[in-house]
């Protein structure tokens, strides 16, 4: 359960993101060069120029409390940030160390307009402006480090603004007036005497053109107030005068910014095109020329939407100066470009939020493909028609063998360099993990090392309520490994089903698909058909049954699905049946669970891959408590508002193919969390207690007695038996908040199955299920003694040494997978948030390998010095027998 | 007879809207907004010298979250009245959890955190003043390979006992004065078939050191 200290890094690794970046900063002033960066995921992080790691970070609260308004850094400056919405915190930092200075709050009275408030930091005070449309500009001034008022708040009064006003500090600018003769005006809201610029907004375009009136602000940290106007035209604000540049924008889509260069005021321009990849220009403003180093483009780097988040013109030592251009896509991912368009380093900052994970074997390498099609019965039938023609190829398949043990021997320095190629190992423990990020980019990770091995990004993928399913593993040689995810299109809501090889991240089989329906329900046939695949089956809104491929719609009988709406608990189940010609869905049983107005929190179903081992629990008086291991069963929380008991949270075990209702329980003045688990006959699901203040975890376990219900063999039907089976439970405190749990799965489910939880302190613990096992008894004697049950205690310990991931913090952990091993012993782990976090944990201890510290030598020397032993007794023997028969 | 039966539960909802995690605290939120503060103390002999950008404090596992300033000092900003359970979150060190409680006129009490006994007050002083209770304890030593550990092992014992038996006895086996011994001895065992155990001994102890080998070789033998 826990770890040695010399295997820190051996079995498990971390990497830690920041998130979507929205404000960046160079610092180049302090010794190590950094940018530091204020992301979606309300993160404060510095990045090292060089590398791109993380060298500090803070992460505050995922609520709107942590929102990140206001990043600013200027050189020999402190960071500053404005954190919160309505109160606000400001807040320093060193950007060296990280470490706070001083941090203030303000709070804006007036409420509904809080949101509209823009911050800058100008002369080392913190400008506060909150417009009041059409009517009034309120400015307030703080002191950045005190939060000290300099004098009240000043009201400029502005009626021409309106919501398509943008503010580039401390310029704030309009378009006003109607269609056809519109006037640009802009204010500097900081300066004593108000002074309107105002020109009529035809100045800046040519004759002819129709001019919508659309503002947008430079991008990144621009040296001087510009703005774009319709996305073609560029203009400065120099001396209270507008200043139209000469260039226009170079692409509808592109992102601007101006600098000052060594070699004078420089506007640099990105883009990027579907076709023609990633384009970057830069102009000199003050000798308008394009500046020829900068320039970039080709299909190299393929960034979609490309947007600057800053440029950094570094002097070197040479004559030219260095650029580096730090570019943010709509995948999330933050690149840095030096000139040449080579990209320094990237960062995939959309794996700080994934949606969905799924562990999918490796295929076997070819020669073990080769020898597994031999011993393949079906297969051995078809091609050899003699004894002979099988010996041959075993010869074959052994001359192979030969050939590649030699290759390894003599390249064995040559591997090293060259990547290990995607085959599985012996233990099966090297996989890939395929991940599917929030905002629709997918990944295929390998686990071992945690190295990115593909990356497709779909913006058409909304990936609100995705799954996953792997359709055919890598175990049938001739046919490829199949994953298919089944999202949502982003703009129509209707079904999008997009079909890849994860082991390479190509397409497949249905490639992408659009459904023109919205989906109700996805399922996965259980039986394959010729091609192994297992079938997909939708079921639309209107209640109609698409299969997927078609041809495996006459394979589709006994499925039984249901649909369960979050808001009102409703459920519904269907029977699916194939006619003839199609597959229809009939409505067979509907639930109100939970009562008036209750919701659904959440639902655990078992795991696909799941298995049962034992049927029953030896007891202490030799006889067997025999589980009730129904496959179709859920655990369905809701909770409801109760006038006398405020909430009340109610944990249901639904048969969701009859849609009987095994076993339930509520708890009072309670509030149910989305956490829930079940696997084989145990429940698990957490609520907090508000009448006591607490996180209980509840759990269930289901027995069908100690006689059997049906004989040895048999299948379970959800049909066949109407008894009731008897639950067990009990409740525990959990001295932690979680925010993540899940089950330990191995491959037979021979080994103990523990509970994994994702601690809000950030800690990944590792708890057998022994010690929130519902038949713990109240007091040790006897039978359950004998039993090896763990008397009852009410609080949970959760020591230091379960933790899975010591020191090594996992932010944010959102959610836990676990996936079975080829060892029977081993459970693979991963444990998503804002950082990723992979090990394998033993719940039972490696009692299938050896243990890590095995001593090789002791146990060679010890035998090596018996057989000399041996030897030399031996010969000291028949010397002693020689002289004793002299004598 | 059950009809063998075998289907499909499908895990997620997919009409199903996404789900507030977030629910407002059931404590009557009062519209004052108070502050938590309080000094964390830094881990005595700890040699990390940033030790304030790891610690991290939690208010309501996450609800708050505060910084560390240089001095160890803490801020926790805009809480409106309510219970809180404050916490230190250091990668490193455990500290004890404290329970803030605000009343609706701002007045604020410290206490332990007990969550089996909810009603039991233990006050503790306000400002907070959070010390490290101790290191967390990850990992499981590992065994060290020593000297002594090997030759006081049993299965040792019982390999260099009969070696000590087979190879240093019949070396004092030569010595005359000890062969005298064992002779008597074994004379004495002739003539009385089961020899009396105190005359066993006492003959032994007169012979002094050696004969105690002698015995050890009897009892050998007996073996």
């Amino acid at each position: 359960m826990c770890i040695y200290e010399d295997q820190i890094g051996k079995f498990d690794w971390r990497q830690t993101y920041v998130g979507r970046i929205k404000f960046a900063q160079f610092d180049t002033v302090s010794t190590a060069k950094k940018i530091i960066v204020a992301t979606e995921e309300n993160v404060l992080a510095a990045l090292n120029l060089k590398t791109g790691q993380v060298m500090w970070r803070h992460v505050f609260e995922s609520a709107s409390s942590g929102d990140i308004q206001l990043l600013h850094f200027s050189d020999g400056d402190k960071v500053t940030t404005v954190t919160g919405s309505n109160p606000y915190l400001v807040r320093g930092w060193d950007p060296t160390t990280g470490v706070l200075l001083w941090e203030w709050p303000i709070s804006i009275i007036d409420t509904e307009r809080a949101h509209l408030s823009e911050w800058w930091v100008q002369n080392g005070m913190l400008v506060h402006l909150l417009p009041a449309f059409g009517s009034h500009l309120e400015v307030t001034m703080y002191n950045l480090m005190t939060g000290s008022n300099r004098g009240a708040t000043s009201k400029l009064p502005t009626v021409w603004t309106n919501d398509g006003c943008i503010l580039t500090p401390p310029y704030y600018t309009c378009i006003s007036g109607n269609m056809g003769n519109y006037m640009l005006l802009s204010l500097d809201v900081t300066s004593n005497a108000v002074q309107i610029i105002s020109k009529p907004l035809s100045n800046y375009f040519s004759e002819g053109e129709v001019i919508e009136g659309n503002l947008r602000p430079l991008d990144g940290k621009t040296s001087q107030p510009g703005f774009i106007i319709d996305d073609k035209a560029i203009l400065l604000i120099k001396n209270n005068e507008f200043e139209p540049l000469n260039v226009r924008l170079a692409d509808q889509s592109a992102s601007a910014t101006f600098i000052d260069a060594i070699s004078g005021p420089m506007l640099v321009q990105a883009w990027s095109d579907e076709n023609k990849g990633l384009s970057i220009t830069a102009y000199n403003i003050a000798t308008n020329t394009e500046i020829t180093d900068m320039q970039m483009s080709g299909p190299k780097i393929n960034i979609p939407e490309a947007e600057l988040l800053g440029v950094l013109c570094i002097n070197t030592a040479r004559e030219q100066p260095a650029y580096r251009i730090l570019l943010n896509g709509a995948d999330d991912a933050v690149h840095l470009l030096q000139q040449g368009g080579r990209v320094v380093w990237s960062r995939e900052e959309s794996l700080a939020n994934i949606v969905a994970a799924e562990f999918v074997d490796l295929p076997v390498s070819e020669t073990d493909a080769a020898l597994e099609s031999e011993f393949d019965q079906k297969e051995a039938i078809k091609v050899y028609s003699s004894v002979w023609a099988a010996f041959v190829r075993r010869l074959h398949t052994q001359y192979q063998q030969l050939h590649t043990l030699i290759q390894n021997l003599q390249g064995e320095g040559a591997v090293l360099d060259t990547p290990s190629p995607l085959v599985r190992d012996y233990f099966n423990l090297h996989k890939i993990i395929v991940l599917i990020t929030d905002v629709g980019k997918i990944y295929g990770m390998d686990n071992l090392s945690g190295e990115i091995l593909w990356q497709r990004y779909d913006g058409n993928l909304n990936t609100e309520s995705v799954v996953m399913f792997t359709r055919r593993s890598a175990r049938h040689p001739p046919h490829d490994a199949y994953v298919t995810i089944i999202g949502k299109h982003e703009e129509t809501g209707n079904g999008y089903v997009i079909s890849l090889n994860p082991i390479r991240g190509t397409l497949v089989g249905e490639r992408v698909l659009r459904l023109d329906v919205r989906l109700l329900q996805v399922a996965l046939l259980h039986t394959v058909d010729a091609e192994k695949l297992h079938a997909l089956i939708l079921l639309d809104e209107d209640e109609t049954v698409q299969v997927l491929p078609v041809s495996a719609a006459p394979l589709v009988r006994d499925l039984y699905m249901y649909v369960a709406d979050r808001e009102t608990g409703r459920m519904q189940g269907y029977a699916l049946k194939y006619d003839g010609r199609q597959v229809i869905a009939q409505r067979t049983w509907s639930l109100n669970l939970g009562g008036a107005g209750a919701r659904i929190v959440t639902i655990a179903g078992k795991s696909r891959t799941e298995r049962v081992h034992s049927a029953g629990k030896p007891l202490a008086d030799r006889s067997v408590l025999y589980k009730y291991s129904n496959p179709n069963l859920l655990l369905v929380v809701l909770e409801r508002p109760d006038p006398t008991h405020k909430d009340v949270v109610t944990a249901v075990a639904v048969d969701a193919a009859c849609g009987a209702v095994v076993a339930a329980s509520t708890h009072r003045r309670a509030r149910a969390l989305p956490l829930a688990v079940h696997s084989d006959n145990c429940l698990a699901y957490l609520y907090r207690s508000d009448k006591h203040r607490r996180l209980e975890i509840a759990t269930m376990e289901l027995y069908e007695g100690n006689e059997r219900w049906l004989p040895a063999g048999t299948q379970f039907s959800s049909f066949g038996c109407a008894r009731a089976p008897s639950v067990e439970r009990q409740a525990y405190i959990v001295p932690a908040s979680l925010t993540a749990l899940a089950f330990t799965s191995t491959e037979k489910a021979i080994t103990d199955t523990h509970l994994l939880m994702g601690l809000s302190t950030g800690m990944l613990m590792e708890l057998p299920w022994a010690y929130v096992d519902p038949r713990r008894p109240m007091t040790l004697s006897g039978e359950p003694r004998e039993e090896g049950l763990i008397p009852y205690a009410p609080e949970l310990p959760l020591p230091a040494e379960a933790s899975l991931n010591y020191n090594r913090t996992v932010q944010r952990v959102r959610a836990i997978y676990a996936a079975p091993s080829g060892l029977e012993s081993t459970s693979l782990v991963l444990a998503t948030g804002l950082d990723l976090f992979y090990t394998r944990v033993a719940p039972s201890k490696t009692f299938d390998l050896l243990k890590d510290d095995f001593d090789y030598h002791l146990i060679s020397i010890v035998l090596a010095a018996l057989i000399v032993a041996t030897y030399s007794t031996k010969y000291f023997a028949s010397r002693k027998m020689l002289k004793q028969a002299w004598k | 007879m059950c009809r063998m039966l075998s289907s499909i539960v499908p895990l997620l909802l997919l009409a199903a809207n996404v789900l507030c995690a977030v629910n407002p605290s059931d404590d009557e939120v009062g519209v004052g907004r108070y502050i938590i503060e309080g000094r964390v103390f830094p881990p005595e002999n700890s040699d990390a010298s940033n030790w304030q950008i790891d610690t991290r404090i939690h208010v309501n596992a996450g609800e708050y979250i505060g910084f560390v300033k240089n001095d160890g000092t803490f801020t926790l900003h805009n809480v409106p009245s309510g219970s809180y359970v404050v916490e230190i979150v250091h990668p490193d060190y455990m500290y004890e959890p404290v329970r803030v409680e605000i009343n609706s006129r701002g007045r604020i009490r410290a206490r332990r955190v007990n969550y089996i006994q909810t009603s039991q007050v233990i006050q503790v002083p306000y400002p907070l003043k959070m010390k490290a209770a101790t290191r967390f304890r990850y990992f499981q030593v590992r065994e060290q390979w020593r000297i002594t550990d090997f030759l006081f092992n049993p299965m040792v014992i019982m390999m260099v006992l009969p070696l000590f038996l087979i190879m240093i006895l019949p070396k004092m086996m030569n010595d005359p004065e000890t062969k005298e011994d064992l002779k008597q001895f074994g004379d004495i065992a002739k003539m009385t078939e089961f020899p009396e155990m105190s005359e066993y001994f006492a003959s032994f102890f007169s012979g002094g050191a050696k004969p105690g080998a002698a015995k050890a070789k009897q009892n050998k033998k007996r073996q």
